[in-house]
């Protein structure tokens, strides 16, 4: 039989690093802490461990001695398992299995899991202990590597891994009548990530007669914080979690246009204002911004929901790790909406460096290719695991994400409008008197600092207990029972437990009443001895915060008991104004909740705008069209991914109806997801996303803008209806603050204000309010000239109502002799294209620099789209496309590939541009459509006050023909193009 | 006679496919229960109570230990006197995807006309190595005795599952298998000539999408009443969940809001008594999609013989 984890190893070590092996086999190891009979030990390896049908189970180290299993001796040994602390999923897995077997075994019975591979055929020059890094993440894991070439072969010995003892310490009392040089080291030192004047704030609080009366009858330190108030300060006040960049008053300069303003907080004036103006037009905007995601109501029944998340820190240290985490989290986001909603949609964008990089890299950072394939496989187990299909993505490639990946990990909810007791499901209720449950896992040190470490840029000394693996298991469990009690009317109030832990959601929560009071000594927890401080601000996973009513605690508690979910009551809602948090009778902190959440100071910040200079792309002479367009098809940001979202889940729930690939073999793009989350109803809602990060090296206004337009034409194309439109904005920035690591913070800034001002004017031109967005602002990596900063990224993501699924459409082309369509035109604008990177990578061009792709007439536009989604639920289009990387030329070829169908088209009338730009130029707002020739007549009537050319035919060819008049530009054979668009991701595997 | 036959559809600890089980089982025309395995176990409500069981799809504890082996051993253990009863009362059972596993973990699959529990076969990691998401051709044994599959010729289905090789230790025990028509369906090259897609030899990825033997997709017990396959029927209820289609789609004018009878849905009680059911048999079956044949076989077999 087929040891198949074996081969994955052979394949990937090939793959990666030309390293042929005879043969990889795998040994999945238990080490059990438990206290079991001796002669039932042997029945627990059958009927546990080991599969009969395929497995052979032993409690004997001498197993790769035993010629019987392993005839040919192996050259090399490696071992794998957690370190102490790590959450081992499976071995969790593995005690629940051992309760139902042995159902009196003690509490503290635990099972570790290891896999060991043993290497057959290996050649000598390979280092083992090399082999053994390339297996496993120093950070959570540990291996044990064996030579066994030339000594006998004896098992890797890996001891059960042991957390030490955590040891409980008495709250400290900190000082803050110090210096303002030592203000700064407390919170250096204690990485609280807070600066001077947030530090000052603190102490001016603590001076307060008032305060220190309130204290003193509380039995707290009258004038000084604690350990637990200055931890819980730091994570509210976070970046994190109080955007405080997004916050702040900006004296913003244009060196281009003389203009000199001041903007208070980018996020009210451009962000939430729009909205909230939309807001009064129409009807279906039901929560927004106040709460864990934004809300829409879908229809009289149902709303729907939305959040996306990032998650980059977490992912640059650990990929796997992270990125689950990312995933799990934002599910938990959707669930902690309202009184609870269900995630049934997850999206995943990501920004990786280069998946063939073969430059040096800096210290502690992985190479791109192993990011990736962490990150995907985090998210796929992630997504996969918890049943929610991942339904539209996209990876984006560039130098500058080596020094820090970006996750994207969206979802989106569904809750019914109103439960069967009367209540608005999108309104928390939460009264004082209510009791405060922590629901699901425990709290351990895992996961302590997330929120401040994320607002910090990374340094090779960035911090492991960051660094959490998520448990999809236990959060299904809890997500199951949530809305179980959700429906029977349990709930008054929910939140997640992410960044900040249990003083973030209790801390937000308490503001519905104006006060809470908790125990910590009440808090679960999964190793003794944790700190006050520690437990409080603990980021450990899979766990809600829930407010119940007191009459209702005995049928919540047998419901969770039910689900085998834990569930413990931590405190209970005042309404006297204060977060009040106990360790048993002792008091640990005493903050006002309006100095909690209110008091962190506005930060001032300077912005100045000048044009950044970039040598102007010339595209080369004499060239091969037809050539340039095999090569873009070929890049990473144009190429194929099938093989990478295969493997997500992207149809369970059974409401999928626009899968991520289409067409005649599934294999052609989807430009949107399309759901029917109702069995059995019509209606559905479509998903989609638009970014650019690289217009962002001409203007990150410019790639603001091309965000928004990109998210809305694939939205357009499936079918969605244009007056039902909403979106997410997530920002990931650079650290854009002028200090000593940041000389050039105000340009920084200056590219952030002019992506919030063009976000704001296409969301305003599109009618497309945003419901709920996130930035994160650090994303950087080293210092001085070894410094890498991430090019300023927007990712938008956009739901909108579908009036009928059966209606929708998609991309590939699916007959012969089908008329061809542009609506739009192009335009001069090839500054900062995917061909002109690929040009300049390659030598054929010296720089990216001209007009980028620019939103002009988005009311125009508007009107385009809205006439052309008028055709589709006409039933008036067989195929739509939008045109993003690559141009028209590769909008053409991936519809071609989707139908295995070949079209003759000539672009001359197609807009006042160049060849080049004609064919490859990313110019927005164009989507191309075929119509069966029966529908050309009405098709052309609806859409005669737009700017649509009629480019050409589907043929009977397996051809794509462009030309322009007379001349041939390109010609290329559909198979050919398959190959190059399936070579970089889908290569060699199939 | 039962006219509207009470279905179990199990949930809890990772199950992930039990509303759209439930679903289609109400279109079929059961009256449908989402049942956690542990109401089950505790004794507070008993298999006796429904005609029909469904294992549906999921993650039952995450895979770890082996896919469907920590529910199975739930199952084998806890469950063991009430399936027995299930299945000594001749009552229809179906496992999908990962309720497949399950039961082929449980032993109930390939099975012996007396249920003993003991795992004879498994299922385990693709040869890929990988969990993938794609759609595959069926061809249906028309020897077989399965209830679950009276009538079906070929289906196009998706699979989505990383241990879906159905393996024994013996090729042997597959031809016996076979003579007894308990290879129910296998994976197909969907160009073959109609009831000439079945061979025991195995086809290249990704026609046969995991390696099984003999391209095994389904197998039933000696009964014939207890079915498992690894692709998703209940993912094709309706027509427009068919990647194809568009490219073939009906265009019919008049489209109702709601074509199904039945809608057995998601969360609250309240939202699933303010739908008004929409009788309108003519489209509902227009855009039925071919997974629910399955569904409407074990209804009928209900109402007919139990």
């Amino acid at each position: 039989m087929v040891d198949v984890r074996g081969e994955l190893i052979k394949r990937s070590l090939f793959n990666d690093h030309d390293i042929r092996i005879n043969e990889v086999r795998s040994i999945l190891g238990f080490l059990v802490k438990a206290d079991l009979p001796a002669k039932s030990i042997k029945d627990v390896v059958d009927v546990l461990f080991a599969d009969p049908i395929i497995e052979i189970g032993t409690c004997n180290d001498e197993i790769l001695n035993d010629t019987a299993i392993f005839p040919t001796r192996p050259d090399a040994v490696i071992s794998i398992g957690f370190k102490p602390g790590v959450t081992d999923n499976p071995g969790t897995a593995a005690v629940d299995g051992l309760k139902i077997l042995h159902p009196d075994i003690d509490e503290h019975s635990a099972v570790s899991t290891t896999v060991t591979y043993t290497f057959h055929g290996l050649d000598e020059s390979v280092d083992i202990e090399w082999l053994a890094e390339q297996l496993h993440n120093p950070l959570i894991e540990r291996a044990e590597a064996m030579d066994t070439r030339d000594i006998a072969t004896s098992f890797p010995k890996l001891d059960f891994p042991e957390a030490p003892p955590n040891e409980f310490t008495i709250p400290s009392i900190i000082d803050l009548e110090v210096s303002d040089a030592e203000l700064e080291d407390i919170s250096e030192s204690g990485i609280l990530a807070l600066n001077l004047e947030e530090m000052k704030a603190i102490q001016t609080h603590y001076r307060d007669p008032e305060i220190q009366a309130a204290r003193t009858a509380r039995g707290i330190s009258a004038s000084a914080p604690t350990d637990v108030e200055l931890e819980c300060l730091a994570q509210t006040w976070s970046e994190h979690c109080k955007h405080k960049i997004f916050s702040a008053r900006i004296t913003h300069v244009d060196r281009e246009t003389g203009e000199e303003s001041e903007i208070d907080s980018l996020f009210k004036t451009h962000i939430m204002k729009p909205t909230e103006e939309m807001q009064e037009e129409v009807d279906w905007l039901l929560s927004i911004f106040h709460d864990n995601s934004g809300v829409i109501a879908w229809n009289d029944e149902w709303s729907l929901c939305m959040k996306v998340e990032t998650h980059n820190s977490p992912s640059a240290l650990d990929p796997y790790g992270g990125a689950m985490t990312g995933i799990v989290g934002v599910n938990r986001d959707i669930l902690g909406t309202g009184l609870g909603a269900r995630p049934i949609a997850n999206t995943d964008i990501f920004c990786f460096g280069p998946p063939d990089w073969q430059g040096d890299l800096p210290a502690n950072l992985f190479p791109p290719s192993r990011v990736l394939s962490g990150v995907h496989a985090g998210i796929r187990v992630g997504g996969n695991e918890s049943g929610i299909p991942t339904v539209n993505g996209a990876i984006v490639f560039d130098d500058r994400y080596i020094g820090k990946p970006l996750v994207y990990a969206g979802t989106i909810g569904i809750m019914p409008r109103q439960l069967p007791d009367g209540r608005l499901t999108h309104i928390k209720t939460p009264a004082e008197g209510d009791m405060v449950y922590m629901v699901g896992g425990r709290v351990g040190a895992d996961g302590i600092h997330g929120a401040t470490f994320s607002s910090l840029e990374l340094t090779e000394e960035s911090p492991s207990s960051a660094v959490q693996i998520g448990d999809p298991i236990t959060q299904k469990k809890m997500l199951d029972m949530i809305l179980e009690a959700r429906d029977a009317g349990l709930i008054t109030c929910i939140t997640d437990n992410g960044a900040g832990g249990l003083s973030s959601s209790i801390g937000e929560m308490a503001e519905y009443t104006n006060g809470c009071e908790i125990d910590l000594s009440k808090v679960p927890l999964k190793q003794s001895g944790l700190s006050s401080w520690e437990i409080l601000v603990s980021e450990s996973q899979e766990r809600m915060t829930v407010a119940v009513k007191g009459d209702d605690q005995i049928t919540f508690e047998e419901m969770a008991a039910l689900h085998e979910v834990e569930a413990t009551v931590v405190g209970r809602f005042t309404s006297n104004g204060e977060f009040h948090v106990k360790h048993g009778e002792m008091t640990v902190a005493s903050l006002p909740l309006e100095f909690l959440h209110d008091g962190v100071p506005q930060l001032r910040l300077e912005s100045e705008w000048k044009a950044p200079e970039n040598e102007a792309f010339i595209p080369p002479g004499e060239v091969d069209h037809s050539e340039i367009l095999l090569e873009l098809l070929s890049r990473p940001n144009i190429a194929s991914k099938e093989t990478l979202v295969r493997q997500y889940d992207h149809e369970v729930i059974a409401q999928t109806v626009v899968k991520p690939f289409v067409g005649k073999h599934c294999d052609g793009p989807g430009d949107a997801g399309v759901l029917a989350p109702i069995h059995g109803n019509t209606q559905g809602f479509v998903v989609s996303c638009g970014l650019s990060p690289r217009y962002s090296d001409i203007d990150a206004g410019a790639m603001a803008a091309a965000a928004v337009d990109e998210a809305v034409r694939n939205a357009i194309c499936s079918g969605v209806d244009p007056e039902k439109m909403a979106g997410c904005d997530n920002y990931c920035w650079p650290d854009p603050i002028v200090s000593d690591k940041t000389p050039d913070g105000k340009f920084k800034l200056a590219q952030l204000v002019r992506a919030n001002r063009e976000l704001e004017r296409a969301c305003r031109g599109y009618r497309v309010p945003c419901i709920s967005g996130k930035d994160s602002m650090k994303n950087d990596y080293g210092k001085g000239k070894d410094k890498i900063s991430i090019p300023p990224t927007l990712l938008f993501s956009l739901i909108g109502d579908h009036p009928d699924v059966r209606s929708s459409i998609t991309s590939d082309f699916i007959a012969t002799g089908h008329q061809l369509y542009l609506l739009g035109e192009s335009k001069e604008e090839l500054g900062a294209n995917e061909v002109a990177y690929m040009l300049v990578e390659t030598g054929r061009a010296d720089g990216i620099g001209g007009e980028v792709p620019r939103l002009v007439d988005i009311e125009a536009n508007l009107g385009m789209y809205t006439s052309l989604s008028d055709a589709i639920h006409s039933g008036l289009i067989s195929s739509a496309h939008d045109c993003s990387e690559g141009g028209i030329s590769v909008a053409l070829i991936e519809m071609c590939i989707g139908g295995r169908q070949g079209v003759s088209v000539d672009i001359e009338n197609t807009g006042d541009a160049s060849i080049w730009a004609k064919l490859f130029g990313e110019s927005l707002a164009r989507i191309i459509v075929a119509v069966a020739p029966e529908n050309i007549e009405e098709f052309e009537l609806k859409t005669q006050n737009h700017r649509c050319t009629k480019i050409g035919t589907t043929t009977e060819s397996n051809n794509l023909v462009i030309s322009s008049g007379n001349e041939t530009l390109v010609d290329v054979d559909i198979d050919i193009a398959l190959k190059a668009w399936k070579s970089t991701f889908c290569g060699g595997e199939f | 006679m039962i006219h509207v036959p009470k279905v179990a559809v199990l949930t809890g600890f990772g199950i992930n496919c039990d509303h759209e089980t439930a679903a289609v089982f109400g279109m079929a025309g059961a009256e449908v229960e989402r049942i956690h395995v542990n109401h089950l176990v505790s004794g507070e409500r008993n298999l006796e109570e429904f005609h029909i069981m469904a294992v549906p799809g999921g993650f039952s504890f995450g895979d770890h230990l082996g896919s469907g082996r920590l529910l199975g051993n739930r199952m084998r253990f806890q469950l063991r006197e009430q399936l027995t009863s299930f299945v000594a009362a001749g009552k229809p059972i179906i496992g999908i995807c990962n309720g497949f596993q399950v039961l082929v973990k449980t032993g109930l699959l390939p099975g012996n006309e007396i249920p003993d529990f003991e795992q004879t076969a498994s299922l385990t990691l693709n040869n890929s190595g990988r969990y993938e998401n794609r759609w595959v051709s069926l061809e249906f044994n028309a020897d077989s005795h399965c209830i679950w599959t009276k009538g079906l010729e070929r289906m196009e289905v998706p699979v989505r599952h990383g241990e879906g090789k159905f393996v024994v230790p013996d090729s042997k025990i597959l031809d016996s298998m076979d003579s007894d028509g308990q290879l129910v369906c296998r994976y197909i090259d969907p160009s073959s000539k109609p009831g000439e897609g079945m061979t025991d030899e195995t086809l290249p990825f990704p026609i046969c999408p995991n390696g099984s033997m003999r391209n095994i997709a389904g197998i039933c017990d000696p009964t014939g009443l207890i079915f498992g396959l690894m692709p998703h029927p209940e993912a094709i209820y309706a027509q427009w969940l068919h990647p194809h289609f568009r490219r073939t789609k009906i265009t019919s004018v008049e489209r109702p809001t709601s074509p199904f009878s039945h809608i057995i849905d998601d969360d609250t009680e309240m939202v699933e008594a303010s739908r008004t059911a929409r009788d309108r048999e003519s489209e509902r079956v227009e855009w039925e999609g071919a997974g629910m044949a399955i569904f409407h076989n074990a209804v009928s077999y209900v109402r007919e013989h139990l």
